[in-house]
């Protein structure tokens, strides 16, 4: 099984924080139950609905090869086996930034993601923090529990 | 076997600097003599007559064919040349007797004034004759101080006989009056003294019946003879450098007929002479009528009649608007002199020497083409065919000539002349273009038709900035427009609503390469006035890079790869990156679109890393602004944010064409740029962009809110105004009752506005046209459109609301003293809604001031950078850094203080580089791979080192500035930060090697930690690239500042005036401040001293200085001023107001009040006269007769209230200023004030108790030159320029400021950029001549025999030289080694 970066089970809690701007693009608040992280995710709602308090598990890998092999870069199609099977919603990206927040005890780390413009930022312990890497590629995998 | 060394054929002679032994070195002007014009002249010229009657010229007449030949077909009698080959050549014309010229008269006068006028020598007194004589002999004596000198001594003289007085000759004993300029004639009046003792004389004869008069008058012969009898010394001490009897006329050179021309009309029936000529005529017929009176010895006293008639006439030959000619003499029609020949806008300096008509030039309408690269222009196959080329034929090129010889000049490609190495020249026009075409070779030169690729200048008037006039290549296009990309209408300020533009063929291989190098649109792509990026997308390209970067862009693989294709033609490779969304279905972007533009394919290393906050950005949030306004590039990638105007736009320093330009060079902007119109032009076509009724219909919504909103603030209007009406208006302080209800009332209206603007924006879907327009920047604002949806607004004329037109109303449809919105100019339609008959007509109103604004200002600025220009045109950088002008006087010993070019700055501020940009990109482009963290320590260490390398010391060409901006960039932000972070995250100050908490170490890399290779990367680009922004020597700044600060002129708004923050306290501001300032005025609009406080904090210090400092008049501080009737005398008494004094702290009593009165002029007091009788209260006892006391007691009452009792005479009036603290951390309070000084009186001011000062400063440059001497006044030139040009929102570099403020005061006073400041800043009699006053200055550079070495801009033009300036300031030439050529048979085995 392919080793993923960070996987948790997110709740939606909010849709569009700071109102609706975008007809096609929702922006989704959501909180994880494992880690206890915080999300906020620009998703296409227009093909993929999502609604508050739904429930929906998310991956965050840095290839979709089932047998581990880094992504070429190069994007091909075809029908290989791979860990996009799995799920119903996947994006492909870049982290472009880490960062903190507060000091001491109560220090979070923010990961900032963009997967072509549609922004995630994901908030939570710096020990998730350390396995990424600035200008990693990324794929967000999303699916519904 | 040698063959003769061939010289090298150019295309065209390249200039070469030293052409033989001649070269005009300098002009010398001087006068000429009599003897000179006689010599000169080949024929004498009597007769006032032209042609016979067979049409032949008459000889000794006018049109003497010895003067040179008549027409083309006539040839000169003297040198028998012809037309084209005899210059002409001079006559001369004898005068009967002497007259003045009017050009001289004013010396001639100043002569007079100075020597006696009987034995010719000088007035002064022997010693002062010596004195000055020394100083004028003085061989380091500037010519401008010599005539100061001659102004000095002419000044003593006409002291000595000013009034009535007379002053007698120490050597001959005769008396010598006041001498005056009368019209055209020079007038003596010898004084009471002589009249007298000459009447006394006269009374002895008895016989004398009438009383004889002297005649006041000098007549020219008295002044010939007067002026032959003056010492050579003499001369030389008024600063003649010839004889003065030279000034006047005596004989005319009359000059030859190629300037005077004379043109056959109808078909040679009649001929139309010249000006000059018909000037001549009548000078000859007015000589002849002298000469008749003279020898006819009957009667004498009508001789002066004609004398007087020869002087008018020669006097308008020389100026035909000289001034005193009486009606009978002039000519029937105007005919000018040489004077209007000389001056104005078309006069022969401004009209033909300096700006000449050239060739190889077309002229037309011009259209846009998104499909052109930004550097090519499209040029239509007609003026194609017209423009040509000399190219040289060589081996590359000959197949290519030989078909455009073949096709001749009519059709394109064609060629129109074969020029042969030995001159000979061949039109393809009618000879036989095929038998050329095979005869060509190599080394020929075939004048081709323009084609794609060639050089040519571009150019769109007015040219107020050098991006006006930029080198494209061309393509030659079917149709008849000139076409060019969008992006670079804004350095030609170009539109197309039919504008035209020029261009220009340079004709040699020099020149097109200097055009390309120096002037090519790639090289120009940032202004020099604030290193903002001028060419960049504007209009439809913002708009659609706005579409498609929004966050709800999708586009399939079809749709994206076609997009793709858009942007290069489908011609490039491009790499397809990895779509955004994989799963259900594939999509890309928008953003990702903007990667692949910037980065089509992997192996292109075009990293681009900025950020920019945009228009909608919300303020919070950085990337995850919820309306995604800020944009983020990390290596090329756009990460977050909607394109717009800040990003792609001009006028800005991080916007993404800056960052590619800075960072890779301007070619990879360009590239950028083209694919950007290409794919915005493509793509709009597609989608489809326009506006229509529905656009601007209000919904139901907004029309409701739009007119609560309304209600509700006509409502607090006419709240005010009843109040107002009743006189219970809380007043503002420092206005009046009406001043504070139109200042309420109009702050209430434009909140109107401004509100439902507000709303209006809210309520459009994010589809409406017109709101897409105005939130990516491309046109329009947000006022525009709720002015078309909602509400038009406050209409205003000269800053108020509408004025009254008619009797107490603005239009007759409303009551008369109406104050109500309405009544007043408000428009609450919209345009959609339609304007009502009276809105429309207050709509016109303010329409047409800004119209007159307009014209009014075109004027006004071209006049000033015109002036700017001349006086900084000869300013450049020299090989040792200084800046100089063109006779070497250093101006400043290093441009703006650092030698740094303004074009080049990255800085918002005018620093060189932008460090928090370069530091961001240096940790995206090269990732830490491993390495280690550097410590706060490691950093220091690092830093420090790099720092003590050569490059980074004074000697090594880096600013002190320049060095403690990057040290304190990399220490205190960057390693300061990084231990705060370390901190945050619970980690000492050093490493740890391993253990738990290295997951930690890596994260505080990832944040904000710098590696050993990062850091190095860092510091080595800031100092090369530094090093890469120094000034290149020979860059002519002065050109370039005066373009800078004279081309924002332009473009300021009619807002003249502007509050200070202090109620009513008015600032001039925009063009009439800038011209104030440059001008150098001695009085200005709004003098206006800022005076800081020693015990700032406190409030009612303030005001205490406050009434120090504001006049104090006596019938305020008065209690009453009676007058006091006794039985024996009248007096006047003044009680003082004890208690208001107490009040407002002014230390005042009777016996201050009496040293005031006292002093005060005009009111004529002796000390005895008043009397103190306690401290409280005095008496005034005036002193007249009895029957004019009671006129004298209320003569002193009326005026003693309005005596100075205290305060400080100039100063209108003094305000309290609060200014709120910006970081001084120990000052808890944070509020200091500071007093505003309406006025002059700087220096009483300082004086002033309390007042700081060191800290004082005043806007008047004047003012502050004389009391705090030059330097002072340099700082206050630069700083009011820069207030003046940022209150307006426009960023200049302060180096050209700091340049004009230098230029202004190198001579050690200020000298304003008008035709006397210019006059003592430069020497060269031809760059005056050329700026005004043309005349004036050639006349006086020929009395002092000046002599002007061709140095400056204006001279070198003048002269047609090449300028000592940017390239042409290179005088050192290489020697290059001979290579020797050995021209021999291959060997047929080796």
């Amino acid at each position: 099984m392919v080793e993923t970066l960070f996987e948790d089970i997110f709740t939606v809690t909010q849709k569009d924080p700071d109102g609706k701007k975008f007809d096609r693009v929702n922006r989704i608040e959501a909180r994880s139950e494992q880690f206890d992280m915080y999300m906020l995710l620009d998703v296409n709602t227009e093909i993929y609905p999502m609604r508050v308090k739904e429930k929906f598990m998310m991956v965050l890998a840095s290839t979709l090869n089932l047998d581990g092999t880094p992504d070429t870069g190069y994007f091909i199609q075809g029908n290989k086996k791979s860990l996009a099977d799995k799920f119903e919603y996947i994006m492909h990206g870049k982290l472009y930034r880490i960062s903190e927040e507060g000091s001491g005890k109560h220090v979070k780390a923010d990961i900032f993601v963009s997967f072509g413009g549609l922004l995630m930022q994901l908030r939570g312990d710096p020990s998730i923090a350390a396995k990424f890497e600035l200008d990693q590629k990324l794929f967000l995998l999303l699916r519904k529990v | 076997m040698k063959r003769t060394q061939e010289i090298i054929q150019f295309t065209k002679e390249p200039y070469i600097e030293d052409v033989g032994p001649r070269k005009i070195k300098s002009i010398q002007f001087s006068l000429f003599s009599e003897v000179e014009i006689l010599k000169l002249g080949e024929v004498e010229v009597y007769r006032g007559v032209y042609y016979d009657s067979t049409k032949k010229p008459i000889p000794n007449g006018l049109l003497d064919p010895r003067m040179g030949p008549p027409n083309k077909n006539g040839g000169c009698e003297t040198c028998h040349g012809n037309f084209r080959e005899c210059p002409g050549h001079y006559g001369y014309l004898v005068l009967t007797l002497p007259v003045y010229n009017v050009g001289y008269l004013g010396t001639v006068v100043d002569l007079l004034k100075c020597i006696c006028k009987c034995c010719s020598s000088i007035l002064l007194d022997d010693k002062e004759r010596r004195v000055f004589l020394k100083k004028m002999r003085n061989p380091r004596t500037e010519p401008l101080m010599k005539s100061e000198l001659q102004k000095k001594v002419v000044k003593k003289c006409t002291s000595m006989t000013s009034g009535q007085k007379s002053v007698t000759c120490s050597k001959c004993g005769y008396m010598n009056g006041m001498v005056k300029k009368g019209q055209l004639k020079i007038i003596h009046e010898r004084g009471n003294r002589f009249l007298d003792e000459f009447n006394a004389a006269i009374s002895h004869k008895i016989d004398l019946k009438t009383s004889v008069s002297v005649p006041p008058e000098i007549d020219p012969k008295a002044v010939y003879s007067l002026f032959k009898n003056m010492s050579d010394e003499d001369c030389e001490l008024l600063y003649l450098s010839d004889r003065p009897e030279k000034l006047l006329v005596t004989s005319i050179p009359v000059p030859p007929i190629a300037i005077r021309p004379s043109v056959f009309v109808d078909g040679g029936t009649q001929s139309n002479e010249n000006d000059i000529t018909e000037r001549l005529k009548r000078i000859i017929q007015e000589n002849a009528r002298l000469l008749e009176d003279i020898s006819d010895t009957s009667f004498q006293n009508k001789s002066l009649n004609a004398w007087v008639g020869l002087q008018m006439e020669v006097a308008q030959y020389i100026n035909s608007d000289v001034r005193g000619v009486p009606l009978h003499l002039q000519a029937s029609k105007p005919m000018s002199g040489f004077t209007q020949r000389l001056k104005g806008k078309q006069g022969r300096f401004r009209g033909n020497l300096s700006g000449k008509r050239v060739e190889y030039t077309g002229r037309t309408v011009i259209s846009p083409d998104p499909n052109l690269k930004i550097t090519e222009v499209a040029i239509p196959i007609l003026m194609a065919r017209i423009l040509t080329y000399p190219e040289r034929v060589s081996q590359h090129n000959i197949e290519k000539l030989r078909q455009c010889v073949r096709n001749g000049p009519n059709k394109y490609p064609g060629a129109k002349f074969i020029k042969h190495p030995d001159g000979t020249e061949i039109s393809l026009m009618f000879s036989s273009r095929k038998r050329h075409a095979d005869e060509l070779k190599f080394g020929y030169i075939v004048d081709r038709h323009l084609e794609d690729g060639d050089i040519v200048l571009f150019n769109r008037q007015p040219s107020l900035h050098r991006m006006s006039i930029m080198s494209h290549r061309a393509r030659i296009m079917p149709w008849r427009t000139l076409r060019f990309n969008e992006s670079v209408c804004n350095p030609y300020n170009a539109d197309f609503d039919g504008d035209e533009m020029n261009m220009h063929v340079p004709q040699t291989e020099e020149a097109r390469t200097e055009a390309l190098m120096l002037m090519g649109v790639q090289n120009n792509l940032c202004t020099p006035k604030s290193g903002e990026i001028l060419v960049a997308s504007t209009q439809d390209f913002l708009t659609s890079s706005f579409l498609i970067t929004r966050k709800d862009t999708f586009y399939d693989r079809a749709s994206f790869s076609l997009i793709c294709s858009y942007m290069g033609d489908g011609m490039d490779p491009i790499d397809l990156p990895t779509p955004a969304l994989i799963k259900p279905v594939e999509l890309w972007t928008g953003k990702q679109l903007f990667g692949v533009l910037l980065r089509p394919y992997s192996k292109m290393r075009v990293y681009v890393n900025l950020t920019v906050t945009e228009k909608s950005y919300s303020g919070k949030g950085e990337t995850m602004c919820p309306s995604d306004g800020f944009v983020y590039f990390r290596n090329s990638e756009l990460i977050s944010g909607q394109l717009g105007k800040a990003t792609l736009g001009n006028g800005n320093k991080d916007g993404l064409y800056s960052v590619l330009l800075r960072d890779y060079k301007s070619h990879a902007a360009a590239t950028c740029m083209n694919r950007l119109a290409k794919l915005s032009a493509r793509w709009i076509g597609n989608h489809g962009f326009s506006i229509g009724i529905d656009d601007v219909t209000p919904g139901e919504n907004l029309v409701k809110q739009k007119q609560e909103e309304i209600y509700q603030n006509y409502k607090k209007c006419e709240d005010r105004i009843q109040q107002f009406n009743e006189g219970k208006l809380a007043v503002q302080p420092g206005c009046d009752a009406a001043q504070t209800l139109e200042a309420e009332v109009t702050m209430a209206l434009n909140k109107v506005r401004d509100d439902i603007g507000k709303i209006c924006m809210k309520a459009l879907h994010w589809r409406n046209s017109p709101l897409i327009m105005s939130q990516c920047g491309s046109k329009g604002s947000p006022i525009n459109i709720s002015q078309m949806i909602a509400c038009v607004g406050q209409q205003s004329v000269g800053g108020r609301r509408a004025p009254d037109g008619f009797i107490d109303r603005s239009l007759p449809h409303f009551p008369t003293k109406s104050k109500f919105p309405a009544a007043k100019g408000f428009v609450a339609h919209s345009f959609f809604d339609g304007l009502s008959a009276t809105e429309f007509f207050f709509h016109t109103m303010g329409g047409r001031e800004g119209l007159v604004d307009t014209a009014v200002k075109t004027a006004d600025t071209g006049y000033m950078s015109r002036r700017l220009m001349k006086a900084l045109e000869d300013l450049a950088v020299y090989y040792d850094n200084t800046v100089r002008n063109a006779s070497a006087s250093i101006i400043q010993f290093m441009y703006g203080d650092d030698g740094m070019d303004p074009s080049q700055m990255e800085e918002k501020k005018g620093r060189p580089l932008n460090f928090s940009r370069l530091f961001m990109k240096v940790k995206a482009t090269c990732p830490p791979r491993g390495e280690k963290g550097l410590s706060y320590s490691e950093i220091c260490e690092i830093v420090n080192e790099r720092l003590s390398y050569h490059d980074m010391s004074p000697e090594g060409g880096c600013s002190e500035a320049f060095r403690a901006s990057l040290s304190d960039f990399l220490i205190k932000n960057l390693a300061e930060t990084l231990k705060r972070l370390r901190e945050a995250l619970l980690l000492g100050e050093e490493q740890y090697a391993g253990g738990d908490r290295e997951y930690l170490e890596n994260v505080a890399l990832n944040i904000s930690g710098i590696t050993k290779k990062q850091l190095q990367v860092f510091l080595n680009m800031c100092i090369s690239r530094y090093h890469l922004k120094r000034l290149e020597s020979g860059t002519a700044i002065g050109a370039i500042g005066a373009q800078s600060i004279g081309e924002p002129g332009t473009q300021m708004t009619l807002k003249t005036f502007h509050f200070a923050g202090v109620a009513s306290m008015n600032v001039t501001l925009g063009v009439p401040r800038i011209k104030e300032i440059i001008n150098a005025a001695k009085k200005i609009n709004t003098p206006i001293i800022t005076a800081k406080l020693l015990s700032a904090a406190n409030l009612t210090a303030a005001r205490m200085i406050k009434a120090r400092i504001e006049k104090t008049l006596l019938g305020q501080v008065a209690k009453s001023v009676k007058i006091v009737m006794a039985s024996r005398l009248a007096s006047i008494a003044i009680t003082l107001d004890m208690e208001t004094i107490q009040v407002s702290q002014l230390c005042i009593d009777a016996y201050t009040v009496k040293q005031s009165i006292l002093q005060t002029p005009k009111i004529k007091l002796k000390e005895q006269q008043v009397k103190v009788l306690n401290p409280r209260k005095l008496e005034v006892f005036p002193q007249a007769n009895k029957d004019k006391l009671h006129f004298e007691l209320h003569r002193l009452k009326n005026k003693l209230p309005a005596v100075v009792v205290k305060g400080i005479t100039t100063v209108q009036r003094a305000v309290v200023n609060k200014e709120q603290e910006r970081d001084r951390k120990s000052d808890a309070k944070g509020e200091t004030y500071e007093l505003l000084v309406e006025g002059t009186g700087l220096l009483a001011v300082m004086g002033i108790d309390g007042v700081d000062g060191r800290n004082t400063k005043s806007n008047h440059i004047m003012e502050v030159q004389q009391r705090l001497g030059i330097e002072a006044a340099r700082i206050s030139i630069i700083d009011e320029i820069n207030y003046t040009m940022s209150s307006h929102g426009m960023t200049i570099d302060l180096r050209h400021m700091m340049l004009l403020a230098d230029l202004m005061t190198y001579k050690g006073e200020v000298l304003g950029i008008t035709r006397h400041g210019v006059q003592k800043m430069k020497d060269s009699v031809l760059m005056l001549a050329s700026f005004e006053k043309t005349t004036d200055h050639l006349f006086s550079a020929s009395v002092n025999g000046r002599d002007d070495k061709i140095e400056g801009v204006s001279e070198c033009i003048i002269m047609g030289i090449p300028m000592q300036i940017g390239t042409g300031m290179f005088k050192l030439r290489q020697c290059v080694q001979q290579v020797e050529l050995n021209y021999q048979s291959e060997p047929m085995l080796s």
